[in-house]
């Protein structure tokens, strides 16, 4: 049957080639969302990660998320540094602002502020420009296309932009605008001396009344629950997408199991079961399927140009989307099993 | 291997909107090996019926069929496939190759699915193909081929296994004049010592090729004979709905009913009839089996004329049947 089956789909290959394409799309876009899904936790764990904390001690109303504004003071961040254990501490300040680029668009941006001590744990690794020093400086992700000496606003003061950085977005790629601690404090809070997060290197035995150690990565997984609903529903944007290739590929096959209808009723009058009829429809389905899995893996390449969050299409992503395809194209076949059973070897005759 | 092939009683039987339809009625008949036998009749007698009996492929409502030692309609699962697989080989009416594959791949198809290794199935599709004139066409799909040549590609595919039995199932009916004589010369070659052919057709200029003709429509319309007297009792079936008969009826005295003889055992009424009026004249004229069963719903007396007397003694009634 398998030279039967092959034959067919280089018969039918017009056909097969428009449903490896419909599909090829449709898997590109699933593994898109499996990317933006991923890239999530990606952008908060390469953010964490960049503080180089081994340590955060939060107030235990943040819940672990980074992005809360759940402050307390920022002495504490002295005498967690004096902890047995404790090699550096540095204190965190992290607050959704919105800011305007003067000599770009006039369109405010709402950006992830974070105050940091110039030198310390936090101060961002510039990938063009300088280091953060003075008040009145700012370091930006590079999405936010703000050059290195363009100005930008915030409550109505302007910040030079000293250095920009890579990859430093939170909240579904909403950049992160680092300045001095005591800057975002002025800005944000009315120059009160509160901090949201002490990031430590080492880990502290005691932390003042109120507040929590966590690890790293617990920072990240509980800042990515935050945007539980939207990863939520990606995923199950991405099962529709499941399902909206296997309906391609079963209409595919159920409109050439029809024309088929002869063939089947000529190959069971010539011995062939029902059986292996229906085993070569799935075997039909699972190439056309792995052809466009094969297309996604391509046109995934690209699939970052879509979104304007960062996605991530990971190792495991791409290793899972051949068995996908393989399940997608089993279930599609099974809308072939009835016009194949039901198939009448007498019927050849007629 | 010298096999016959016997048919017993063969009644396929089966339910057409709730009427009983009966393409095969008890027939009988033995070829010998190495016979061209032909099934002969129009369409819708039941020659399509009897080959697919015959290559194992349905089952009939009564009867048997016996190849050599092997009872056809006794044979399930495994045992039937093995059948089709070996012992009949089938050439269908409208070729039926499958599209997709090249004439070779028709031909090895079988091959395979018997599980013959691709190179052996090759060689033998080529073998074939070479017997039915067709070595320089092997790489060519069905479209790129002419009837005649898609014939050949079906009968290479009905010998791959060099079945004993052969049923060809109106073999020359999409072909030119040129093709037929090929085909059917082919097909007076195959029957040979150790396989019958099987030929169901409408065109009796293939039954002088025949070692034997199975009528299975027995044309009524050229008997002439004096007209013949019937008295039926109360009750008593002039004819039954399925039969083939060569008489037209006229009521003289009392009163028939004609009926439908349903599926579930049933009975319905279609009409009573008075002297003076006729039944059944269709079916002789037409060559068709009764649509209906008539009986007599009191004593009666009825006149049976053949088609002819028929037409001579009635010239004008033929335009008005009651019932065939």
């Amino acid at each position: 049957m398998l030279a039967v089956t092959f034959a067919d789909l280089w018969f039918r290959a017009r056909q097969f080639l428009i449903a490896v394409v419909g599909v090829g799309l449709v898997l590109a876009l699933a593994l898109g969302l499996s990317g933006l899904a991923d890239g999530f936790h990606a952008e908060v764990a390469s953010t964490v990660d960049s503080v180089g904390a081994t340590s955060w001690v939060m107030a235990p109303s943040a819940h672990g998320r980074l992005t809360a504004f759940a402050a307390f003071p920022a002495a504490a961040a002295v005498a967690v540094g004096h902890e047995p254990g404790v090699q550096r501490a540095s204190p965190v300040l992290f607050a959704p602002e919105q800011v305007v680029l003067v000599n770009g668009s006039t369109a405010p941006q709402t950006v992830n502020l974070m105050g940091v001590q110039p030198g310390g744990l936090g101060s961002p690794q510039v990938v063009s420009g300088r280091a953060l020093a003075g008040r009145d400086q700012a370091v930006v992700d590079s999405k936010m296309h703000a050059q290195v000496g363009s100005v930008l606003e915030l409550g109505g003061h302007p910040y030079e932009v000293v250095g920009v950085v890579d990859g430093r977005t939170m909240d579904g790629g909403v950049p992160i605008v680092y300045m001095p601690l005591v800057t975002v404090q002025r800005a944000v809070i009315g120059g009160r001396a509160l901090i949201t997060a002490v990031a430590t290197t080492g880990t502290p035995a005691h932390v003042p009344a109120g507040l929590v150690v966590l690890t790293p990565s617990a920072v990240v997984t509980d800042t990515v629950t935050a945007l539980g609903s939207a990863v939520t529903s990606i995923d199950n944007t991405r099962s529709l997408m499941w399902l909206i290739a296997a309906a391609i590929v079963a209409s595919m096959l159920y409109v050439a199991a029809l024309e088929r209808k002869r063939d089947f009723a000529v190959l069971k009058a010539l011995g062939s079961s029902s059986r292996s009829l229906f085993l070569s429809l799935v075997l039909e389905a699972v190439v056309v399927t792995l052809f466009a899995a094969v297309l996604a893996e391509v046109l995934s390449l690209f699939m970052g140009r879509l979104f304007a969050q960062p996605i991530d299409i990971t190792s495991a992503a791409r290793l899972v989307l051949p068995l996908v395809a393989v399940t997608v194209g089993v279930i599609a076949s099974v809308s072939t099993l009835r016009r194949v059973t039901g198939a009448d070897p007498a019927t050849a005759f007629g | 291997m010298s096999e016959d092939l016997l048919v017993e009683d063969l009644t396929v039987a089966f339910d057409s909107g709730g009427y009983v339809i009966k393409p095969l009625d008890g027939l009988s008949f033995r070829a010998h090996d190495g016979e061209l036998v032909v099934l002969l009749g129009p369409s819708g007698c039941g020659k399509t019926t009897l080959l697919s009996c015959l290559a194992g492929l349905l089952t009939p409502t009564r009867g048997q069929i016996e190849f050599g030692s092997i009872v056809v309609n006794e044979l399930r699962g495994p045992a039937l496939s093995e059948y089709r697989r070996h012992t009949v080989g089938v050439v269908f009416q409208a070729f039926n190759l499958i599209a997709s594959l090249t004439a070779r791949g028709n031909v090895v198809v079988p091959m395979r699915l018997a599980g013959s290794s691709r190179q052996a199935a090759k060689a033998r599709a080529n073998e074939l193909l070479g017997r039915v004139g067709l070595d320089e066409r092997r790489q060519h799909r069905p479209a790129q081929l002419s009837g005649g040549q898609q014939q050949r590609v079906a009968i290479a595919r009905a010998l791959v296994h060099d079945p004993p039995l052969l049923l060809a199932d109106e073999p020359t009916a999409h072909l030119d004049h040129i093709q037929v004589e090929g085909i059917l010369r082919l097909m007076r070659e195959l029957a040979s010592p150790g396989r019958i052919v099987v030929i169901s057709t409408h065109d009796d200029r293939v039954s002088q090729l025949a070692d034997r003709v199975i009528e299975l429509a027995p044309n009524f319309s050229d008997a002439d004979r004096l007209p013949e007297e019937v008295v039926l009792a109360a009750g008593e079936i002039l004819f039954r709905q399925g039969e083939r008969g060569e008489l037209i009826y006229r009521v003289e005295a009392g009163q028939l009913e004609v009926y439908r003889e349903l599926f579930d055992g049933g009975v319905e009424l279609l009409s009573r009839t008075e002297p003076g009026s006729y039944v059944g004249e269709l079916g002789p004229i037409l060559n068709l089996p009764r649509s209906a069963s008539v009986r007599a719903s009191r004593d009666t007396v009825v006149t049976g004329y053949t088609v002819r007397a028929f037409r001579r003694e009635h010239p004008h009634q033929v335009e008005e049947p009651a019932s065939s």
